[in-house]
């Protein structure tokens, strides 16, 4: 749930990056933590990740970014990302508590198929279980790795991960290069914002 | 990095011994090793309807989050953290640095009595991970970077 400080016109809003293990949630993080733009360097944080030793997400990845992105309102951005593995489910739905937006993450090769939907299966479940719906969260999807030799084509991954009722933006990209990262967190954020000024806008 | 040295039985039954001895001494509920991934790696004690599965995963995360914050306030000495419950406490202690003992006891006994004997465990424990360690330098695992879902790699056929 964004939070909105009417006194200090400040609005914080959490964006969690999930996706099943190794599909490059983390590297979105660290490329836009590498690479964002700020007005001052305060307005960029810290990154945290808490990984095991091999570098693994083991709670989360977290970094705080601060913009002015409606007029009038300082809006500070937290990024989170979910470890991907299947063990840490509990951690994945404490990650996911107060969540605002999500970029899914998908692993584009053939064989990891499985594992995006089990994975994309698992988040509608998490939702569930923390009462929220993902008819309600704005999100967006981020087929990674495209530049891996045997991925599956964008419409067999529509296939499978956007056919629900209402689709969402779809990116292709490769986070390791920078590529598709800062295309899903802008559409994230403008999903995000639409729906707080028209929500806004109903009060 | 391996964070799990490779075990053989004398090192099971070691690991095994140093939770039974902690447990009965301090008539703590139960004992865990965990790696520091939250991989349960021996167990000891009364079940009590617990899943330690998800306890071991949600340690290390916890342990990793508070050493974090703990950093965050230059503080470079940590090596505990303690969940004062009702009912059940929870101890955590780092072994090596890759291994972690939890310790879950009745709320009504003192976390003073558990720390003392946990800490002559802590150093059992350690002693017998360093042992497996040298015994076999190259063997070993990081559990953190299997993925349980896809076990395809966990056993592999001998090349011809």
């Amino acid at each position: 749930m964004a939070i909105i400080n009417q006194a200090t016109k400040e609005l914080q809003v959490k964006i969690v990056y999930y996706g099943p293990a190794k599909c490059g949630k983390t590297t979105n993080l660290e490329q836009v933590h590498s690479n964002v733009k700020v007005a001052s360097p305060e307005n960029k944080g810290k990154m945290v990740s808490l990984a095991t030793s091999s570098d693994r997400t083991l709670f989360f990845d977290f970094l705080p970014i601060e913009a002015m992105a409606i007029k009038g309102f300082k809006t500070k951005f937290q990024l989170y990302t979910v470890p991907g593995q299947v063990i840490y489910n509990t951690t994945r739905q404490l990650v996911l508590r107060g969540v605002d937006g999500i970029v899914f993450v998908a692993d584009s090769q053939y064989d990891k198929m499985a594992e995006n939907v089990e994975s994309f299966q698992n988040l509608t479940d998490n939702l569930k279980s923390l009462k929220m719906n993902l008819n309600d969260i704005p999100y967006v999807l981020q087929y990674n790795k495209r530049d891996l030799p045997n991925v599956a084509p964008v419409e067999y991954m529509d296939f499978l991960l956007n056919n629900r009722e209402v689709q969402v933006p779809a990116f292709t990209g490769s986070a390791s290069k920078s590529e598709g990262v800062f295309e899903s967190l802008n559409m994230i954020t403008r999903l995000l914002l639409n729906k707080f000024i028209n929500e806004s806008a109903r009060k | 990095m391996f964070t799990l040295p490779e075990l053989i039985e004398e090192d099971v039954l070691e690991l095994d011994g140093a939770l039974g001895d902690l447990v009965t001494k301090s008539e703590a509920t139960a004992a865990l090793i965990l790696d520091i991934g939250g991989f349960l790696i021996a167990q000891h004690g009364k079940m009590e309807g617990f899943d330690y599965t998800t306890i071991g995963a949600l340690a290390s995360a916890s342990f990793a989050a508070t050493q974090a914050m703990a950093g965050l306030v230059s503080e470079t000495n940590f090596s505990s953290i303690y969940q004062q419950g009702e009912s059940y406490s929870l101890l955590l202690n780092s072994i090596d640095g890759q291994c972690l003992l939890a310790v879950i006891f009745r709320a009504q006994i003192s976390v003073g009595v558990i720390k003392y004997y946990a800490s002559g465990t802590i150093t059992r424990i350690g002693v017998q991970l360093t042992r497996a360690r040298e015994r076999s330098p190259d063997g070993g695992y990081d559990l953190s970077s299997l993925n349980l879902a896809d076990p395809s790699e966990l056993f592999r056929k001998k090349e011809d």
